[in-house]
């Protein structure tokens, strides 16, 4: 008679690998197709950011009418997670897991907390603001409510970009982290400009229940990209798995301690939140400054920005160019900002002397000037990473990265609005404040450069042959 | 086919790992009620559809 159960039993079992979420070989060779995947993660991670700062900034305090303040307060509730990234770093490199896994467990949670929290967000925000019946609520209920759905985003971000950056690079051999990384950033700024774009589309006619429909679907598509993003990219591994239950509890301060103990990781960060800082505070008042300065219209600032966008982009591939043919992260870095100067120098003087055109072309200069440093900086911790501690110092490396731009950005709209507020400014023109915070640009930008010189000069002694060396052991493997 | 007499049928994964990747699931799914829950709740402030 006909074995039903074992036939069954064949057929199933050969079919189920293919429905579980973990790769069954781990190759040598990642193909494009599958890091083109696992960095639409990246997008996820700019969306989040795209509809934090740009879209829900101005839908609170226009169409929601919640104080100023407040809204700035709530937007910068994700910051508090940012120097978290170094712990979640941490924890993911020394994750014990029955399946070997170490990253993929974070970024589904990371996935997790992001989605709850836009899940939540537009009932938040629409009790915060006190809409239909929500006037007779307590005020608490509000506040605490979209404090949470912030924090929850916050978290959820951090979590996903350090742990999924960590993943890539386990993934690929040496000689390919500056492609990666290329790849991870051009998919940050895709996921920015296309969700700006499509949140600015959807909420042209705002209603409630188009706030309710945008932010939850935006909830949908991270959990979809995100688990497109991570199917089947981690071996299971059961010697890894085996490694993970036998291996000596690590804790985080010696890790610390062991990773900024290697030549030059502290310098690097220094150098990293300098130059961050410098870059990241103009992200915000490049346009406000073409407005009101140089007297260009809404739609002429907003391509403004897509020249900035466009600017780094072509610094994000010259600099993926430059460094697998062998070029000097760090010295690409400390390229990346003595350009961005006389790009800053530029914007100041457009002002007063040349005009829209000089503006123009200062404003592509700090783009590709930025554009160089993240990659150079990014490349640089990867390849200064020790194979066991990649989480640690890609969180370090997050931290850093995101608090000072955060700072940057928050602190560019301050001064701003200080030194407008003064009265001993009120009869200086409308560029004064803008040029102020600029010229601290520059400052920050050279103090970076004076960081990265002994530092490009150390690497160029120890590390000019790591690359030239080759692959040490294959990274997939790796314990 | 099995030797390891902790495999789980039919994915070949052994108790251990089969547990791990049902904790997932489960965690997966109290962090989406409780989301839920208090989604439901904010609603209820603004629109009230019981009483």
């Amino acid at each position: 008679m006909f074995d039903y159960r074992a036939f069954a039993l064949r057929n199933l079992a050969s079919i189920a690998p293919r429905y579980l979420p973990f790769a069954d070989v781990a190759t040598a060779e990642v193909p494009l197709s599958r890091l083109m995947r696992l960095s639409l993660f990246q997008v996820t991670v700019g969306m989040a950011l795209v509809l934090l700062v740009g879209t829900l900034n101005r839908v609170m305090i226009v169409e929601l009418a919640v104080p100023a303040t407040l809204v700035a307060g709530m937007l910068a509730l994700p910051l508090i997670f940012a120097p978290l990234r170094t712990l979640i770093g941490f924890k993911s490199d020394t994750h014990r897991s029955a399946l070997g896994w170490r990253r993929v467990p974070y970024i589904w949670k990371g996935t997790m907390y992001q989605f709850g929290g836009f899940a939540i967000m537009p009932f938040a925000l629409l009790v915060l603001s006190g809409y239909g019946e929500a006037v007779d609520a307590p005020r608490w209920v509000g506040l605490s409510s979209a404090a949470l759905a912030f924090l929850l985003v916050g978290a959820g971000l951090h979590i996903v970009q350090t742990v999924g950056l960590a993943l890539a690079t386990d993934l690929v051999k040496e000689e390919d982290h500056p492609k990666v990384v290329g790849l991870m950033y051009v998919m940050l700024l895709f996921g920015m400009v296309v969700s700006a774009l499509i949140y600015g589309a959807l909420l042209t006619n705002y209603t409630p229940g188009r706030l309710i429909q945008v932010i939850q679907g935006s909830a949908v598509v991270t959990v979809g990209l995100n688990l497109l993003a991570l199917w089947k990219q981690e071996s299971r591994n059961r010697e890894r798995a085996r490694e993970m239950e036998i291996a000596p509890r690590v804790y985080f301060r010696d890790a610390w301690s062991t990773l900024i103990a290697r030549p030059g990781t502290i310098q690097l960060l220094l150098m990293i939140g300098l130059g961050t800082f410098g870059f990241g505070m103009a992200d915000v008042l490049l346009e406000p400054y073409g407005g009101q300065a140089l007297g260009f219209s809404v739609a002429q600032t907003t391509k403004l920005t897509a020249i900035l966008a466009g600017g780094t982009l072509i610094g994000f591939g010259i600099a993926s160019r430059a460094l697998s043919i062998g070029g000097s992260p760090i010295r690409l870095a400390a390229f990346g900002a003595i350009i961005g100067i006389p790009g800053f120098i530029a914007v100041i003087v457009s002002s007063a002397l040349i005009g829209p055109s000089l503006f123009v072309v200062g404003t592509l200069a700090t783009g590709v000037g930025a554009g160089l440093f993240g990659h150079g900086t990014l490349t640089a911790t990867i390849r200064n990473a020790p194979k066991d501690q990649i989480g640690l110092s890609l969180g370090a490396w997050g931290a850093v990265q995101a608090t000072c731009a955060g700072i940057g950005v928050a602190l560019a709209g301050i001064v701003r609005d200080v030194l407008v507020g003064l009265p001993a400014f009120s009869g200086l023109q409308t560029h004064t404040p803008y040029n102020v915070v600029f010229t601290i640009e520059i400052v920050f930008l050279a103090l970076a450069i004076v960081v990265a010189i002994p530092l490009a000069a150390r690497f160029s002694q120890t590390g000019a042959g790591r690359v030239a060396s080759g692959p040490q052991s294959n990274p997939v493997e790796a314990p | 086919m099995s030797e390891d007499p902790d495999k789980v049928w039919p994915t070949g994964l052994n108790l251990k790992e089969a547990e791990e990747v049902h904790s997932y699931l489960i965690d997966g799914t109290r962090v989406f009620g409780a989301l839920a829950l208090l989604a439901h709740i904010l609603v209820a402030f603004t629109t009230p559809w019981l009483g």
